[in-house]
């Protein structure tokens, strides 16, 4: 419908907002709408915060250990040593090795 | 003035923009309460959920359009609506006389009024800060729920409901209000004009103060 459409006689006044209301409300639709857009970006970058925090202390817990290889581990040498013989064997698999159960029953 | 004349109220592109806002939004509540209240079977809900889904992302598009088309008419709709006087408080007091009319049959006065009445842009900033938080919320509960923290998905959730209910109840008022006046519904949803008088009657202000005379 153009404006020299003779089915109206009236239009609103186009100037009835001024350039300043038009920038200071404009800017301010603008700036809030940002908010959420900066919050969402923020969660997104942060969601694997706390992950990274746990990497980082686990392997900051791994350089700095006297012991960094289990089979260097002189409690488990003294147990192969002592007791168990060496990995793999008979008393080995007894004691530290398990077997697959369907549990789904006892579950169910 | 002549008996026959009429005023541009709503241009095409506000009317383009609420049709497609009428449709989208009246879908996603009827599917919003089903999915809420669990009405149907599991796959009549995976239904409406992807229903949902669309009729969310045609308000989204509609919403993005309307913004960037005509932004001049969304500050004009907010500076309108954030615009308060003593006479939106002498409004609410007797609610614009329509209960008055309605269940009595009886005329009272009402304060003169702009382009909106007092409880139209009560309706309005609920639909500029609850739409846009609708839509926003709707997007990261649907696009990226596991790329946000647990607790702030959980409000996320919380703030899509609670906007959601305030938008539907008020939008029984909207309907109900919106063919009352049938003039205006008319203007909305078929040519855009409006009678002078009924606007001269009903918002007396915008035709006093927020008109041009074309020619």
């Amino acid at each position: 419908m153009s404006k020299n459409d003779p089915s109206h006689e009236f239009i609103e006044n186009p100037f009835s907002l001024s350039r300043r209301e038009f920038i200071a409300i404009g800017g301010v639709i603008i700036a809030l709408l940002a908010l959420p857009a900066i919050w969402i970006r923020s969660a997104l970058i942060n969601r694997n915060h706390h992950i990274q925090a746990r990497t980082k202390g686990l392997y900051q817990d791994d350089a700095t250990a006297k012991i960094r290889l289990s089979h260097e581990n002189q409690a488990v040498m003294k147990l192969y040593k002592d007791f168990a013989g060496k990995p793999l064997s008979p008393v080995s698999e007894e004691l530290l090795h398990t077997k697959y159960v369907n549990r789904m029953k006892a579950l169910s | 003035m002549t008996e026959s004349s009429f005023i541009l109220k709503h241009p095409l592109r506000v009317r383009v923009f609420h049709y497609l806002l009428a449709a989208s939004f009246l879908t996603l509540a009827v599917t919003g309460i089903m999915l809420y209240f669990k009405l149907l079977a599991e796959p009549a809900m995976n239904t409406a959920m992807q229903v949902h889904v669309v009729a969310g992302v045609v308000l989204t598009m509609d919403a993005l359009a309307f913004f960037f088309l005509a932004f001049d008419r969304v500050v004009l709709f907010t500076k309108r609506t954030f615009t308060f006087s003593g006479n939106d408080i002498k409004w609410f007091a007797v609610l614009g006389g329509y209960p008055q009319k309605i269940l009595l049959h009886k005329k009272v006065d009402v304060p003169p009024m702009g382009k909106y009445n007092a409880g139209q842009k009560l309706f309005g900033i609920c639909v500029l800060v609850g739409g846009t938080l609708l839509i926003l919320s709707g997007w990261v509960l649907w696009a990226l729920p596991h790329a946000v923290p647990h607790g702030a998905a959980s409000m996320i959730g919380s703030i899509h409901l609670y906007a959601s209910w305030v938008l539907i109840l008020f939008l029984f008022v909207h309907l109900f209000l919106g063919i009352y006046m049938w003039d205006d519904f008319k203007a909305m949803f078929v040519d855009g004009r409006i009678p002078y008088e009924d606007a001269a009657e009903k918002a007396p202000l915008w035709v006093k103060n927020d008109l041009r005379r074309l020619g």
